[in-house]
């Protein structure tokens, strides 16, 4: 450290600028994956929390299922029947309701058969009852203003329905999750404003079959049997609408970034070692071994690097804390904590692009040389 | 103890640049004693330089220093060698930029892998030797071309090298700086006991060296 922290000292502006710009391009990989897991949050909570391991959709549903797909009773009852698969029918609909204190609110209406598992764990209040109708919102909505003991009536339709609890902060589609029997949600995705049909002339449908499969079960035939397709978790996800391209959106900002970084290091450091060339020629010439060379450089990176890469975790944080509870945003210390040594340890490889000219300077060079 | 060159011949640059510069040169040099080394600008006395410190090796010939022949060592014990047994003092660029008077000598002990800390107090000593005890934490650009020669000197006989090789040391300089750096070098030869072999055309410092040695007069 004897030269390098010397080196440092005296460039100090040209290092802190360096280390300003790592600071910089590591707290927008640090933003950037906060909005990712935040808006992955926004999208899909609901879906994560969901207890299960796969969702049977209708075959006709090539994307964006949980809009499209739509599964009768009978494909339900199948399901259940299958050996090694626990099934219940989920709905989802996004729709819109006023309270009887006048808060709007968006909501992600999940409609579920009470007493499933596909059912919410309830933080405040009751959970649903199959007897009557009731809803369970998202602790999102219980922030926006909504209360147990609520009235949540459905715009269009005129549908009332009492808050009876609150479950976490989960949302699909950047919209609340409210939940509610699979019945009454039927009214509200297969009801029609003004014509009074009857609950029992409605379609029995439901969006899904969600499934919790335990090794073994054989899906394929299931599917072919019911005729539906069913999909892992992972791929659920995807099938929420949005969830996609927002992914593809922010992983690419976050690779152009990972290559952005090493080469700004590498850039600097390639002019750092031209500019020390006539004294590394010394420090050749006097007997440093390669190594030597190569090891202070190393640290000199290291230091800036590590120094940089810091410091815009904590720029990252603060904006975090800064953007409040209204913005999609979330850096749990895991995330941020892998996303700064990827930036680490990329800008340390851009140093390693140019170290091969530390050990180039020729010491034959402080020879017969007037500088 | 002592440096021997024989019939030592090198030839410098390839293709068109290809230049014969020392055909079997021969020459003993004693410890304690400062050899100067003269000639016309161009006649090998930088080349020579190189060969007896290890960082050119020559076509033919041997380089014995301290009886053993250096002509056949690896790149790796070539730069061990110049670290441990030898002291190099150039015309110009002697000095780090970023270290003060007193890191200049310290970065020998760093470049030798030892502690830099312990060796503190010897490095002040070392300057107050060569006149500089009040410019301890001048870096070289708070330093005249003088004073910079001078703490290159001390740098190059801070581990006690058993040779001292030094090019043109008082080119860059003023007549009375070069005076006194022509002194300091009779004079610490003397005090380290070491090989030391100057190239120069200045007339104090061939005064003061115990032998001379004029390439141009070699066969
Ligand atoms: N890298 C090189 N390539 C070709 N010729 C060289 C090279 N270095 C030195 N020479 C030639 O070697 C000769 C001796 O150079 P040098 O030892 O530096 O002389 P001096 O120090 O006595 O001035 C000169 O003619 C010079 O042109
Ligand atoms: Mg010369």
């Amino acid at each position: 450290m004897f030269l390098a922290l010397r080196e440092i000292r005296a460039a100090r502006g040209r290092f802190l600028l360096m280390g300003l710009v790592v600071m910089l391009v590591a707290a927008l990989v640090g933003i950037v994956s906060g909005f990712t897991t935040g808006l992955g949050n926004d999208t899909v909570s609901a879906l994560r929390a969901l207890p299960a391991t796969h969702v049977a959709f209708a075959t006709g549903a090539r994307s964006d299922q949980f809009n499209r797909s739509l599964v009768d009773e009978t494909t339900v009852t199948g399901w259940r029947q299958r050996p090694g698969v626990e099934a219940a029918p989920l709905g989802v609909t996004i729709t819109r309701g006023t309270t009887d204190r006048g808060l709007e609110i968006d909501m992600a209406a999940f409609g579920v058969e009470p007493g499933t598992f596909p059912a919410p764990p309830v933080r405040r209040g009751t959970g649903l009852d199959a007897a009557r109708p009731g809803l369970v919102v998202s602790g999102k909505l219980a922030a926006d203003g909504v209360r147990v003991g609520d009235t949540v009536t459905v715009d269009r339709l005129g549908l009332k329905l009492p808050v009876t609890g609150v479950t976490d902060d989960l949302s699909y589609g950047h919209v609340p999750a409210a939940y509610l029997p699979l019945d009454t949600w039927r009214d509200i995705r297969f009801g029609v404003p003004g014509a009074r049909t009857a609950a029992d002339r409605l379609p029995r449908d439901a969006s899904g079959v969600v499934l919790r499969v335990k090794a073994g079960a054989d899906l394929t035939a299931a599917d072919r049997a019911l005729g539906t397709s069913t999909l892992p978790m992972s791929k659920v996800l995807e099938a929420a609408p949005g969830y996609k391209g927002e992914r593809v959106t922010m992983s690419s900002i976050q690779v152009f970034l990972y290559l952005i970084a090493p080469l700004l290091v590498g850039a600097f450091f390639a002019v750092w070692t031209v500019q020390r060339a006539p004294e590394l020629a010394l420090l050749r010439a006097i007997g440093a071994s390669r190594r030597r060379l190569l090891s202070y450089t190393v640290m000199q990176a290291a230091v800036v690097v590590v120094a940089g890469t810091v410091a815009g975790g904590a720029l990252a944080l603060a904006t975090g804390l800064l953007l409040g509870a209204a913005v999609p945003f979330s850096l749990p210390a895991g995330t941020l904590l892998a996303t700064l040594a990827a930036v680490a340890l990329v800008g340390l490889a851009g140093t390693c692009l140019t170290l091969r000219r530390v050990t180039t300077p020729d010491p034959l060079t402080m020879l017969g040389a007037a500088r | 103890m002592s440096l021997f060159l024989s019939a030592v011949t090198v030839t410098r640059g390839h293709g068109q640049t290809r230049t014969p510069v020392l055909r079997g040169f021969t020459a003993t040099f004693a410890p304690g004693e400062v050899t100067a080394l003269v000639g016309p600008s161009g006649s090998g006395k930088s080349t020579l330089l190189a060969v007896a410190g290890a960082l050119l090796s020559p076509d033919s010939g041997a380089v014995e220093l301290d009886g053993a022949d250096i002509t056949r060592l690896s790149d790796g014990e070539r730069t061990r060698l110049r670290r441990e047994r030898i002291g190099y003092m150039f015309q110009t660029g002697n000095l780090l930029s970023a270290l003060t008077a007193t890191e200049q000598l310290l970065a020998a002990t760093y470049v030798a892998g030892e502690g830099t800390r312990r060796h503190r107090p010897r490095a002040v000593t070392a300057l107050e030797e060569v006149g500089l005890g009040d410019r301890l934490r001048h870096r070289p650009d708070q330093l005249s071309g003088g004073e910079r020669q001078r703490v290159a000197l001390a740098r190059a006989l801070f581990l006690s090298p058993r040779l001292l090789l030094v090019d043109e040391p008082t080119a860059a300089v003023d007549r009375s700086q070069a005076d006194a750096i022509a002194a300091l070098i009779s004079d610490r030869t003397r005090a380290h006991d070491c090989v030391t072999v100057v190239a120069t055309h200045d007339p104090a410092v061939i005064a003061s060296a115990d032998t001379v040695i004029d390439l141009d007069a070699e066969p």
